[in-house]
């Protein structure tokens, strides 16, 4: 035996005291590095439910499922992932694709169980050991699998705009278009929020990959314009976006402007391959705007014979009368509506129903009739001096302006109110040259205007005065009117209300202009019915309609902006394709 | 590390440098560089210890890149050792003999993803996969999902909702008016 063999043992007796290399049970003394990719959490409150992880798993070990105590509204499908654990490979493209970074993964990587059933679980559905655990993984701040940022558009600078009427956004070419559409996940969240429930995540994929008549046609199934909405249109669809979340939502508006813009209107036809039969059935529509456009369409591509008396010289409707070139080119809308009346659509213009023929004739002469006559008649501001020369309706102004009437608006003009007519109004009256203050009761949060005109107007150096009460408008000795205005104190109305503005008592301020443009909100005018249809009312002014639009009288139906609360083109043209499918029903079936 | 890298750039052909962290940094060669260059970080500057071996699969430039990790106790400093290799017939020459331990990971890279090390002693028999009858399953052509469906059985009970169908069922169902 040599040395060494003696003194070995002892030597471990001297290691016995140090400090093991090896690892003692338990092992759950030994935590997962801080970045390690294990067991998944998932806060449900951020969660969305788009289930873009459901599609981007490798091995479809993710499944979207309904979770007690989660709704599904707009915006939130009420879905959320389960993870099957037995094919979960652990690669975190779930955490690193989420558009809300509600995904991510603890550092936890032990749990034993003799059920195989449980390691199928919903990551913060079920309470885990690992639900609160800081470490694991998380995306990065920096990485991004989708771009975060939307393609840029190209806009006439502020200064440029109130020079003309030229059409202010400039569209995406064909690759801008393809790189935006790329950056989309196809989750279809915004489907549901489109009034008109358009297959967006259709079309766009039509976009990236270049099918453009496939995705005009796909348009057309829900929206028989696009030309006009991939413009004008309050994209609700962009404010639910899922991208929205952590970056920018994609510009959907401007994808279907895209499709839009690359067809001719000459091949439209072509492209859209309809092919009509006519069921002698003949069907009246009382106003051509967006509402009875829509109606219309899809009424004649049902086989109805379609006539629409339009008190107008143009259809339109509030699209054309309402909206300014610089936003809504009128050829652009003109090519939508061409289309439609295209199809064999009568039209009489300059007719006013009550008028160059009464309603009983209508009512009469045809198998149902769509009101979808919008509001026109401007509310009064209900204050002193309103009748004075000079005081004039946001309507009035761009109606004048479209039909290229001369406007005198001055040097100075206030113009009253926050919605989009007092915008357009306000920034037409900049195009003209004038100095525009434009007074609203409210705060510029409450302006009922899209977010983007308001921006716009503030770019175009329109000045803003809120919480302003209109007191009186009157005569200075300069033949000029002297706006005079109270300011208000918001005064909270409890949760679900938003505040109301009070007035200020006793101290008055006032600005001289040439010109006042009220644009406070608009109602309906119904003169044109007869009496006898008071049955139709709910009360003054306010129309019946039911969430099919029909009426009271099983042979009117009604649409547009008197039928819906959210007064905006797509909704109107989302009306107008609910009352064609039911006018169609009800005469197929009770054959009124 | 700096005056370090001056000697090899003196000595070698260095093609890129990437440094990560004070204490590592990433070195690409040329294929034909990697063994007189890794003798020498070895042999003259004490990059005694063969941490490991990678393997990426750059499929879209038609490469392989190979990163050999060796750490360097007294600097405690690591370097990457990077070379691409091509995708199409990929071999690679074998480092067994400058670290014996190098044979499991390169019979581990033989079977994931198909770079043969010719001399390395049992290159070719499974490592993980017995009876792999795929392309090495870490390439990025291979497709995990179809392996998965053929291989496994799905567990029963498993039930998925499209988001925009069932906000449509939930939210705008299809309905008639009576």
């Amino acid at each position: 035996m040599k040395l060494k063999d003696w003194i070995s043992p002892f030597y471990v007796w001297k290691r016995a005291f140090e400090k093991p290399f090896t690892v003692p049970k338990p092992l759950d003394e030994r935590p997962g590095s801080s970045r390690y990719r294990g067991f998944h959490k998932n806060d449900l409150e951020k969660c969305i439910g788009c289930g873009t992880c459901s599609s981007i798993c490798q091995n479809h070990a993710i499944d979207m499922v309904p979770v007690e105590g989660i709704e599904t509204t707009k915006g939130d499908s009420g879905l959320r992932p389960r993870i099957d654990y037995g094919r979960c490979c652990w690669c975190a493209l779930c955490v690193d694709i989420c558009p809300t970074t509600s995904l991510s993964m603890s550092n936890e990587y032990l749990w034993i169980d003799t059920d195989a059933e449980v390691f199928r679980f919903i990551p913060g559905a079920e309470n885990k050991p690992w639900d609160n655990v800081q470490e694991g993984y998380t995306r990065e701040e920096s990485y991004h699998i989708v771009d975060p940022e939307r393609v840029t558009m190209e806009m006439l600078p502020p200064d440029e705009r109130v020079k003309s009427f030229l059409e202010m956004v400039k569209g995406y070419s064909r690759e801008q278009a393809q790189k935006e559409a790329d950056r989309c996940i196809q989750c279809g969240i915004c489907t549901a929020t489109c009034p008109a429930h358009m297959d967006i995540p259709g079309y766009i994929k039509a976009v990236r990959e270049n099918n453009i008549k496939d995705g005009l046609k796909l348009m057309y199934e829900t929206n028989p314009m696009p030309a006009m909405c991939g413009r004008v249109c309050t994209h609700q669809c962009e404010d639910v976006c899922a991208l929205g979340h952590s970056g920018d939502p994609i510009s959907i508006r401007w994808l279907k402007r895209y499709l839009a813009d690359q067809v001719e209107l000459d091949d439209y036809a072509k492209a859209m391959l309809v092919a009509i039969d006519s069921n002698g059935k003949h069907v009246a529509i009382i106003g051509a705007g967006p509402g009875g456009l829509s109606a219309a369409y899809y009424l004649r591509l049902l086989g109805y014979d379609i006539t629409i008396y339009e008190a107008k010289d143009y259809a339109g409707g509030m699209t054309r009368y309402g909206i300014p070139e610089y936003r809504l080119p009128y050829d652009q809308l003109d090519k939508d509506i061409s289309y439609i009346l295209s199809l064999g659509i009568n039209i009489q213009y300059n007719t006013r129903v009550g008028e160059d023929i009464t309603f009983e004739q209508v009512y009469t002469s045809f198998d149902a009739v769509l009101i979808s006559v919008g509001l026109l008649t401007p509310y009064k501001m209900e204050i002193p001096g309103e009748e004075l020369p000079g005081n004039i309706s946001g309507l009035e102004v761009l109606d004048m302006v479209t039909r290229g009437e001369k406007v005198y608006f001055g040097n100075r003009v206030a113009v009253i109110g926050g919605g989009n007519v007092a915008m357009d109004a306000a920034r037409t009256a900049r195009t003209f040259g004038a100095d525009v203050t434009l007074l609203y009761r409210r705060r510029i949060e409450d302006m009922p205007a899209d977010e983007e005109e308001i921006i716009d107007a503030e770019h175009e150096k329109v000045e803003f005065i809120t919480q302003a009460i209109p007191l009186r408008i009157e005569q200075t000795e300069d033949n000029k009117l002297r706006f005079i205005f109270g300011l208000a104190e918001m005064v909270d109305q409890g949760d679900e209300k938003r505040p109301r503005p009070v007035l200020i008592e006793g101290k008055e301020h006032s600005i001289d202009v040439d010109m006042v443009i009220s644009a406070i909100g608009q109602g309906a005018d119904f003169s044109f019915l007869p009496m006898h249809y008071e049955a139709l009312f709910s009360r003054r002014n306010q129309l019946k309609i039911d969430e099919f639009c029909r009426t009271n009288d099983p042979k009117i139906f009604a649409a547009g902006d008197i039928a819906n609360k959210t007064k905006d083109a797509i909704s109107a043209i989302a009306d107008g394709h609910r009352a064609a499918k039911t006018i169609d029903h009800m005469l197929q079936k009770e054959g009124i | 590390m700096k005056e370090l890298l001056q000697r090899l750039s003196d000595r070698f052909s260095l093609k890129e440098i990437t440094y990560q962290r004070d204490n590592l940094i990433f070195i690409t060669v040329e294929k034909s560089n990697v063994i007189p260059f890794i003798t020498h970080l070895k042999q003259h500057e004490n990059f005694s210890h063969l941490v490991m071996i990678g393997a990426v699969d750059y499929i879209e430039n038609g490469t392989f890149q190979l990163t050999y990790l060796l750490h360097n106790y007294s600097l405690h400093a690591d370097i990457g050792v990077r070379v691409h290799v091509q995708r199409e017939n990929p071999v690679m020459e074998s480092i067994h003999t400058i670290w014996a331990q190098a044979r499991t990971y390169q019979r581990e890279i033989r079977e994931m993803f198909g770079i043969d090390f010719p001399g390395s002693p049992d290159v070719d028999k499974p490592f993980l996969l017995e009876g792999w009858q795929n392309i090495p399953p870490m390439r990025k052509d291979f497709d995990t999902l179809k392996y998965s469906q053929e291989t496994y059985f799905p567990r029963s009970g498993r039930k998925h909702y499209d988001p925009q169908n069932y906000m449509k069922q939930k939210l705008y169902p299809d309905k008639e008016p009576e």
